[in-house]
C-alpha cells in the first residue's frame, strides 16, 4: 500500500517463499523494499510490514498470530527495526481475503483508513474516525463496512460471511506519536512493542479492515485433523475431566504447567464470564464477562490494574483500600470493576500496558526520591496521595495518550523522559528506572534469567517469549512458591527434559543451568542456548505465527510423561499444512538464516558489540526480589532464588564472544562474517555489508 | 404441526451447544469446512459462531446451529427436492448437491439467523449441516448415529450430539448446559 499514492500494487508471496512466512518474510521485504534503513520510525521512508503465515486461518492450535515489522520508534537510543504480533481473528481474515501479507510505504496527506474486501483494497477518508478510541473506531468501520445486522449472512465481494470484519487500528495514543502506542485488533490483541501505533499515526494511517470468504487450502486435511485430535487427546486441558486439575480452585496460574484455561486473564472471578480464545487456539487465555468490561484483556493490561489499584469511584462512593481476604462481596465486586474499567481505559487510548506499569513504577520511585511532584525538580500535578485509586491511574492514562502536562514527556516513552529530565544515564545505573537494554522495561531479571536478558540484547527489544523455556524454568517453580505447592518438576528434570527437546543442540543439560559456575550462564553451554531460543522463536514462533505464550511446548501436564509437543507437535502442523516434509532441524535452519538477516539490518542500523552493553545497574545492584531458576551447584540441582546475584560485566562480554563465535559472527564487532552468510545463501547480503564498511572479517583472514 | 409432518421421519440425531461455555475459538467451523469441502473457509461452514468482542457475557457468542427440523422450512420449499430428508442415513435434512440449482429460496425459508442454509457462491448450490454424513475428508463415519467433526475438535466440549427430539419451542433444549464441577473449578459459572 502506497499511503503517499494511495494506491495498491501486490507482489507474490511465492517470490518470498523461502523465508518461510511472518517475520521471515517481512525482514526480507523490509530488507528490499526500506531504502533508507536508518531513518526514523515515524518517516514515511519507514516501511511496515504486516505478514501473517502457513497456519493461520487453518485448524493449528495456539497458532494464527500476524508479524508487524518496520522501524520501531520506541527503542533508545537507537530506532532499530523491530518487531511485534499480534492474534486474533486478522490473520487468518487476510488469508481468506486472499492475501499473505501487507507492505505499508509512504504517508498519506490526510488520515485515511483501508478497507481490504477479498481482492479489493480501497483508501477511505478517516477524518471522521480520527479522535475515536479503538473500540468506536472498530465499531464505525463495522457499520459502514456492513451497513446492516451483524449477526446475519452478509454479502462480501462475491461471497458471503457472517463474521465481522477484522480491524487493526491505533487510539488517541497512536494519533499523537507516541513511542509507546499499539496497534490494536477486536478488544486486546495488541500489537504492544516497537511503538507501531505512533508509527500508522505518523502515515496517518487510522486502521486497516480486513474481510474475506474464500478459503485456506491444505496438503492434507485428513492428515490435519487427526492432528489437532492428537493434540487435543494428548496436550490440550479437558475441561470436563482434566487429568491434571490445579490443586486449588481458582489457581490462574497453574496453567502454565496445565494449560487450563482462561489461565493469563487474571480477571476477577467476581462475575459470570467465559475463557476465550484467539481463533483456533484451546487455551483460550483470555475472558470475556458480564459486565462486558475487560473484554479479552489479559496479561499486563489486567496485572497492572490488579497489583497497582487498591480503591476505586463507583455510584458515588469511594471503594478501599480493602483486605481482600476479609472483604465483603459487594466491595470485592466494585473494585474489580474499577480495575477493569482501567484495562478498558488502557485498550481504548491504544497504549501499551507494560509502559504503563514501567510509568507508573518509576514515577513513584523518582517521587519517593523527592524529585518528582508538585513543585518538585519534574513537576507533575499527579495525586501522589491517591496513587493507588483507579482514578488516579485513569488521569494518567489520559495524561499519556493525550500528552497533557508530564504525559507529553511520557509519551516519548520513559528513556527519553529521563533523558529530557537529566536523569536516564543515573537511573539506569542505580536501578531507579529498570531499563537492561534498549530503552524496555525489565521482564524478567535480567541479572539471572538470561535466556531472556542475553536474548534481547543481542536483539533489539524485550524478546517477550514466553514459551518453553522460562515456563518452564522460571514460572513453574514461581507458581508453585507462590500457591505454596512443591514444582510440579524437578530443577534436574527441567534440564533434562529441556535438553531433549533442543533439537539440533539436544543433549546437554547444562544449557540450562542458570548458576555462574563452568557450565552456567556465562558458558559455551549458555551459547547454544541463546542461539537455539533465537532461531527457533525467528522461524516456529515468528515466522510460522505460533502462539509464543505456548510454543515452543517443552512441558506438559496434560501429557502422560509430562513431555510438550515440542519437537514433533510444529512439525506434525506445518507438514500436514503445506506438505513439504520440513523437519525441525530444517526449521530451525531458516530460523538461524532470518535472524542473520535480522543482524544484518541492525548492523547497517550501527550496530556494535560495544553498544549490546546492559545498563549499569544489571551490573551493579544485586536481585532483591527471589526469582527462581535451576542451577547446578556442588553436583546438584536445585531451584535457587538467586538473591544477591549481579550480571557480570566482564564474563558477559566474554561470554559474547563466545556466542559470536557460535554463530559465525565477527568476534571484534558482533558482525556476521561473508562466510557465514554465504553458507546461509545471503550472499547479496554480505555485499550490501561490505559496501557499508559493516562485514564481519573470517577468523581465518 | 402441519398435517404433513406428522408423517416426516424425524432426525435421529441432534447437534445441542453451550452457548456459555464455547471461547469462541471456532475450531468448530473451521473443521465443518475442511471435512466437507477441503479447505478451511468460515463462509462455508455449516456451523456458525457469530461473536461481538463488546457485548457482555452470554450475549457476546451466538452459536447458529441447523436444528434438524420436524418441518423443516427448507425441505418444504425446494423445488427439486436437492433439500430432503435422508432416509437411508438417519434421517438428517441436507442436500443433494447435484440437484440444486442455487435459487436461495431454502436460504429465505430457515426461520433463524443466520440462516442455517450456506451459499456455496463459487459453484452456485447451498449447503447445510448433515451431522456429516457426507464429509469426504472426515475419516470417521459421520451421519446421526456417528461422530461429527466439529464435536470432536471443540477444546471446551461445548457441542455434543443428542439422539431424542428437542423440545421444539424457543431455544433451551438447544442451548444446553454441557459445564461441571471441574468448569466451576476454574473459577466460571456453571448456571
Amino acid at each position: 500500500m502506497d499511503l503517499t499514492a494511495r494506491s495498491a500494487s501486490h507482489t507474490y508471496t511465492e517470490e518470498y517463499r523461502e523465508w518461510g512466512g511472518g517475520h521471515g518474510i517481512g525482514s526480507a521485504l523490509f530488507w528490499n523494499l526500506c531504502q533508507e534503513k536508518t531513518v526514523s520510525g515515524f518517516d514515511p521512508r519507514n516501511v511496515i510490514t504486516i505478514v501473517s503465515n502457513p497456519l493461520a486461518g487453518t485448524l493449528t492450535p495456539c497458532t494464527g498470530r500476524c508479524e508487524v515489522q518496520g522501524i520501531g520508534p520506541q527503542a533508545y537510543p537507537v530506532e532499530w527495526f523491530t518487531r511485534s504480533s499480534f492474534g486474533g481473528r486478522f490473520a487468518a481474515q487476510l488469508k481468506y481475503a486472499g492475501w499473505d501479507g501487507i507492505v505499508i510505504e509512504g504517508r498519506a496527506a490526510s488520515p485515511v483508513w483501508v478497507n481490504v474486501i477479498n481482492d479489493k483494497v480501497t483508501f477511505e477518508d478517516a477524518r471522521s474516525l480520527w479522535g475515536l478510541d479503538t473500540r468506536k473506531t472498530q465499531e464505525e468501520i463495522w457499520r459502514r463496512v456492513t451497513g446492516r445486522r451483524h449477526d446475519d449472512w452478509q454479502e462480501a465481494g462475491l461471497g458471503y460471511t457472517t463474521q465481522r470484519p477484522a480491524v487493526l487500528c491505533i487510539g488517541p495514543a497512536g494519533e499523537r506519536l507516541s513511542r509507546i502506542a499499539v496497534l490494536l485488533h477486536d478488544g486486546a490483541n495488541a500489537a504492544g512493542q516497537g511503538g507501531f501505533g505512533g508509527v500508522f499515526g505518523a502515515k496517518n494511517l487510522k486502521a486497516i479492515s480486513v474481510r474475506g470468504t474464500g478459503g485456506v487450502s491444505v496438503a492434507d486435511p485428513e492428515g490435519l485433523v487427526e492432528s489437532w485430535l492428537w493434540h487435543r487427546s494428548n496436550f490440550q486441558y479437558n475441561v470436563d475431566a482434566p487429568k491434571h486439575e490445579s490443586p486449588r480452585p481458582n489457581f490462574p496460574n497453574y496453567w502454565v504447567v496445565n494449560y487450563q484455561v482462561g489461565g493469563v486473564a487474571y480477571l476477577s472471578t467476581t462475575e459470570p464470564c467465559r475463557p476465550h480464545a484467539c481463533q483456533s487456539c484451546p487455551t483460550a487465555c483470555r475472558r470475556r464477562s458480564a459486565s462486558g468490561l475487560a473484554s479479552e484483556s489479559k496479561c499486563m493490561s489486567m496485572m497492572w490494574p490488579r497489583f497497582s489499584v487498591r480503591s476505586c469511584e463507583e455510584g458515588g462512593r469511594i471503594v478501599g483500600p480493602i483486605k481482600e481476604s476479609t472483604a465483603d462481596m459487594e466491595d470485592l465486586a466494585a473494585l474489580a470493576r474499577g480495575r477493569h474499567r482501567l484495562s478498558d481505559d488502557v485498550q481504548l487510548s491504544g497504549l501499551n500496558a507494560y509502559e504503563l506499569l514501567a510509568a507508573d513504577t518509576y514515577l513513584m520511585n523518582l517521587h519517593n526520591a523527592g524529585v518528582l511532584g508538585p513543585h518538585k525538580a519534574i513537576d507533575c500535578g499527579l495525586p501522589f496521595e491517591r496513587w493507588d485509586s483507579a482514578e488516579c491511574k485513569h488521569d494518567l492514562i489520559r495524561m499519556i495518550a493525550y500528552r497533557e502536562g508530564i504525559g507529553d514527556a511520557l509519551a516519548e516513552g520513559l528513556p527519553r523522559a529521563a533523558e529530557k529530565w537529566g536523569r536516564y544515564q543515573q537511573d539506569t545505573n542505580n536501578g531507579l528506572l529498570e531499563h537492561p537494554n534498549w530503552g524496555y522495561w525489565w521482564h524478567y531479571d535480567p541479572r539471572v534469567e538470561v535466556e531472556w536478558s542475553y536474548g534481547s540484547i543481542l536483539g533489539e527489544r524485550d524478546i517477550n517469549e514466553h514459551g518453553g523455556i522460562n515456563l518452564a524454568v522460571h514460572n513453574m517453580p514461581l507458581m508453585a512458591k507462590a500457591g505454596r505447592i512443591e514444582p510440579i518438576v524437578s530443577a534436574e528434570r527441567v534440564a533434562e527434559i529441556l535438553a531433549t527437546k533442543v533439537l539440533p543442540y539436544e543433549g546437554d543439560p547444562f544449557m540450562f543451568d542458570y548458576s555462574e559456575g563452568p557450565t552456567g550462564i556465562y558458558s559455551a553451554n549458555r551459547a547454544k542456548t541463546i542461539a537455539w531460543h533465537r532461531h527457533y522463536t525467528r522461524f516456529w514462533t515468528e515466522a510460522m505465527g505460533n502462539c509464543a505464550l505456548l510454543w515452543p511446548s517443552f512441558i506438559n501436564t496434560n501429557a502422560p510423561d509430562l513431555l510438550g509437543a515440542t519437537p514433533q507437535g510444529e512439525v506434525r502442523f506445518l507438514n500436514a499444512v503445506t506438505g513439504e516434509g520440513l523437519s525441525f532441524v530444517d526449521g530451525m535452519e531458516k530460523g538461524r538464516r532470518i535472524w542473520n538477516l535480522d543482524r544484518a539490518i541492525w548492523v547497517l542500523q550501527g550496530r556494535h558489540r560495544d553498544m549490546e552493553v546492559f545498563s549499569g545497574y544489571v551490573y551493579s545492584v544485586p536481585v532483591s526480589r527471589p526469582h527462581p531458576l535451576p542451577v547446578y551447584e556442588d553436583g546438584e540441582w536445585r531451584f535457587s532464588d538467586n538473591i544477591g546475584r549481579r550480571l557480570n560485566k566482564i564474563r558477559f562480554e566474554e561470554w559474547k564472544t563466545k556466542y559470536f563465535e557460535l554463530e559465525g559472527w565477527e568476534s571484534a564487532s558482533g558482525w556476521p562474517t561473508r562466510d557465514t552468510l554465504e553458507k546461509l545463501s545471503l550472499g547479496k547480503i554480505a555485499d550490501e555489508l561490505e559496501r557499508a564498511g559493516r562485514l564481519g572479517m573470517d577468523s581465518r583472514t | 404441526m402441519k398435517e404433513d409432518a406428522i408423517r416426516l421421519p424425524l432426525s435421529e440425531g441432534y447437534l445441542v451447544a453451550d452457548r456459555k461455555k464455547c471461547a469462541g475459538c471456532i475450531a468448530c467451523m473451521l473443521a465443518c469446512s475442511l471435512v466437507h469441502e477441503g479447505v478451511f473457509n468460515p463462509s462455508l461452514s455449516r456451523i456458525q459462531i457469530v461473536q461481538n468482542t463488546w457485548e457482555p457475557f452470554p450475549n457476546d457468542v451466538q452459536i447458529g446451529l441447523c436444528r434438524q427440523c420436524v418441518c423443516p422450512d427448507c425441505v418444504d420449499v425446494c423445488p427439486t427436492d436437492a433439500l430432503h430428508i435422508d432416509t437411508a442415513m438417519g434421517n438428517v435434512r441436507r442436500v443433494d448437491e447435484s440437484l440444486c440449482t442455487g435459487c436461495g429460496l431454502c436460504v429465505d425459508a430457515c426461520p433463524f439467523i443466520p440462516s442455517r442454509i450456506v451459499r456455496k457462491t463459487e459453484v452456485g448450490v447451498v449447503v447445510k449441516c448433515d451431522l456429516c454424513a457426507d464429509a469426504p475428508f472426515w475419516n470417521q463415519e459421520g451421519g446421526p448415529h456417528g461422530k461429527q467433526a466439529c464435536v470432536e475438535v471443540c477444546p471446551m466440549r461445548a457441542l455434543t450430539l443428542v439422539e431424542g427430539l428437542p423440545e421444539q419451542e424457543g431455544d433451551s433444549a438447544y442451548e444446553v448446559n454441557l459445564r461441571n464441577k471441574h468448569w466451576a473449578w476454574l473459577g466460571y459459572p456453571t448456571d
